[in-house]
């Protein structure tokens, strides 16, 4: 126990050493670590507000069926039943002509007057069939839309299968551009890392050389290395951080306009503390590979 | 000098003379060591080296001898034959298990491989810092091993500031800090000048007399003179002689 304690110590003594006597490899790996994860951050942000955006849509997100002009009563009690029963379909409300007229009023403000100048209700009965949390899919949406389209006294429908299909392909497309960058950012700054980590290994090889005659095994000789690669990546994922943050709160302001456009008033959020500690961690462990991958290349050597 | 000749390897063939069991710190069975095809830097080695034993491996530039003392602390594999190190056949450990027998060895060298980031203190407890010694026990030892070398007031500064003589007595007192089995040094004075000479190698014989067994490769005839102690000749690869003073203490 004293003696894992002396060498845990002798471990974290020769590490921040190992940092002090190569300053320059050890700038040279947290900045392209930094870069690496500020540049998958931003994509993880993009994706992760979209996603919220799509989370609360999916609410919203209801397929609505007009009725035709004249139906009775009892043939819309009716088509509601039948709508209530389809696979998926959680709630069904009718609104009557005069509810859509209401509804109308209160949505267009202004344009109220042009409403009373018509003389006559324009406006038809609907059903607003809301799905199942599961069903708030472009297939369920359109699925459903079809089967209420078929049945008699529906005269026209609309959803919003169209517009969460287009979102969801572009939240995909983001996602994959994010990932896809990621693996060759990953790959990249691993790449770099070891090169430069291994630099700092070839520096104190003549040191590497005297703890292996005095009796070192090769893990006492490779991980201060490691521990170094860890904490440069670490320092790396909290410099990312805050560079992000940063960013969002300088940057974000300018760009208000679209992004209200773009999240549909979903208020932009930042990483939360869960996905703070793995941008850190994607850091630690990235430092970590490089300091690995270095460290093997030179017991190769 | 009289000297006895112990015995040759002109008749190499069977196994080195046996000291007692268990007396032996080091054998070499029919070594050969190449490192170009067709070309040996040792042919045919056959030598037992007995604990507490004190040894000159001479012989010219390329005799051999580095590469001997190469196959004792397992930095080399032989070619062909065998190498047993404190019980332990050097020639078929794993690689795991080389830093195991290198613990019970202390290597010193010509250029004394001292780390110029390290004050003295900090590079004769690193053979300590490998075996996990707490600090402060590590500490109070090499204060003494430094004692012992004359060097206890050095131990806060850089190698760098001392002289050639005082860093090779640091990486003396560094191969000794563990108490080692063996104590290898190759060319020990081989940067020094001959006052600092004598003084290092009574250093280095005085760990012969507590148990330590030591082999100085050295090429250096004053030496041989000065200690008359047992002497294995070294040329193109071969053992020529192996020959000890009359009356010497091992």
């Amino acid at each position: 126990m004293i003696r894992a304690g002396a060498r845990l110590l002798y471990f974290a003594r020769t590490s921040l050493r190992g940092i002090a006597a190569t300053p320059g490899t050890a700038i040279v790996a947290t900045a392209t670590i930094t870069v690496a994860l500020v540049l998958v951050g931003a994509f993880g942000l993009v994706v992760l507000n979209m996603q919220a955006l799509l989370a609360r849509v999916g609410d919203a997100v209801q397929v609505t069926a007009f009725l035709a002009d004249g139906l009775p009563e009892a043939d819309r009690a009716a088509l509601v039943r039948k709508v209530a029963a389809i696979s998926g379909v959680a709630r069904t409300e009718l609104i009557s002509e005069a509810q859509a007229l209401e509804r109308f009023k209160g949505g267009v403000g202004q344009g109220f007057a042009l409403v009373e100048g018509l003389g006559t209700n324009p406006l038809p009965a609907s059903i607003e069939i809301t799905l199942e949390l599961r069903y708030r899919t472009p297939g369920d949406l359109s699925r459903v839309a079809s089967a209420v389209a078929s049945l008699p006294g529906v005269d026209d429908i609309t959803s919003g299968a169209d517009w969460v299909e287009g979102y969801v392909r572009a939240l995909a497309l983001v996602r994959g551009l994010a990932i896809g960058l990621g693996v060759i950012f990953v790959l990249a700054t691993t790449l770099i890392v070891s090169n430069t980590i291994r630099l700092a290994v070839l520096s104190r090889r003549d040191e590497l050389e005297i703890l292996s005659l005095v009796g070192a095994s090769r893990s006492f000789v490779n991980t201060p290395f490691l521990i170094e690669g860890l904490l440069q990546g670490a320092a790396a994922g909290a410099l990312a951080w805050a560079l992000l943050y940063a960013l969002f709160r300088s940057v974000l302001p300018g760009f208000e306009a679209g992004l209200a456009f773009v999240l549909g008033g979903v208020e932009p959020r930042f990483f939360d503390t869960v996905e703070t500690a793995w941008l850190c961690g994607g850091g630690a462990a990235l430092g970590l590979l490089g300091s690995a991958i270095a460290v093997a290349a030179e017991a190769r050597h | 000098m009289t000297a006895l000749v112990r015995w040759r390897s002109a008749a190499p063939r069977g196994e080195p003379k046996r000291a007692p069991a268990g007396d032996a710190a080091a054998q070499l069975f029919h070594v050969s060591k190449s490192y170009v095809a067709g070309t040996y830097a040792l042919r045919d080695v056959s030598l037992e080296f007995r604990r507490g034993e004190f040894v000159f491996l001479t012989g010219p530039s390329g005799a051999g001898k580095t590469s001997l003392l190469r196959l004792v602390f397992a930095a080399e594999r032989p070619s062909d034959g065998q190498i047993v190190v404190l019980g332990r056949n050097a020639s078929r450990l794993s690689p795991r298990s080389v830093p195991e027998l290198r613990r019970r060895i202390g290597v010193v060298f010509q250029d004394f491989k001292l780390l110029a980031r390290r004050t003295v203190e900090e590079n004769v407890a690193l053979a300590l810092d490998v075996v996990g010694t707490p600090r402060r026990a590590a500490r109070t030892r090499v204060f003494e091993m430094l004692k012992q070398v004359g060097l206890q007031h050095r131990r806060y500064q850089s190698p760098l500031s001392l002289s050639g003589g005082e860093q090779q007595r640091v990486a003396i007192a560094r191969a000794l800090i563990n108490e080692p089995d063996i104590l290898l040094a190759d060319e020990p004075t081989g940067n020094l000048d001959p006052d600092l000479t004598i003084e290092i190698m009574d250093l280095i014989a005085d760990t012969a007399t507590r148990g330590t067994t030591v082999i100085v490769a050295t090429h250096d005839q004053t030496i041989l003179g000065r200690y008359r102690k047992r002497s294995v000749r070294l040329e193109g690869g071969r053992v020529t002689e192996d020959r000890t003073a009359p009356g010497s203490a091992p």
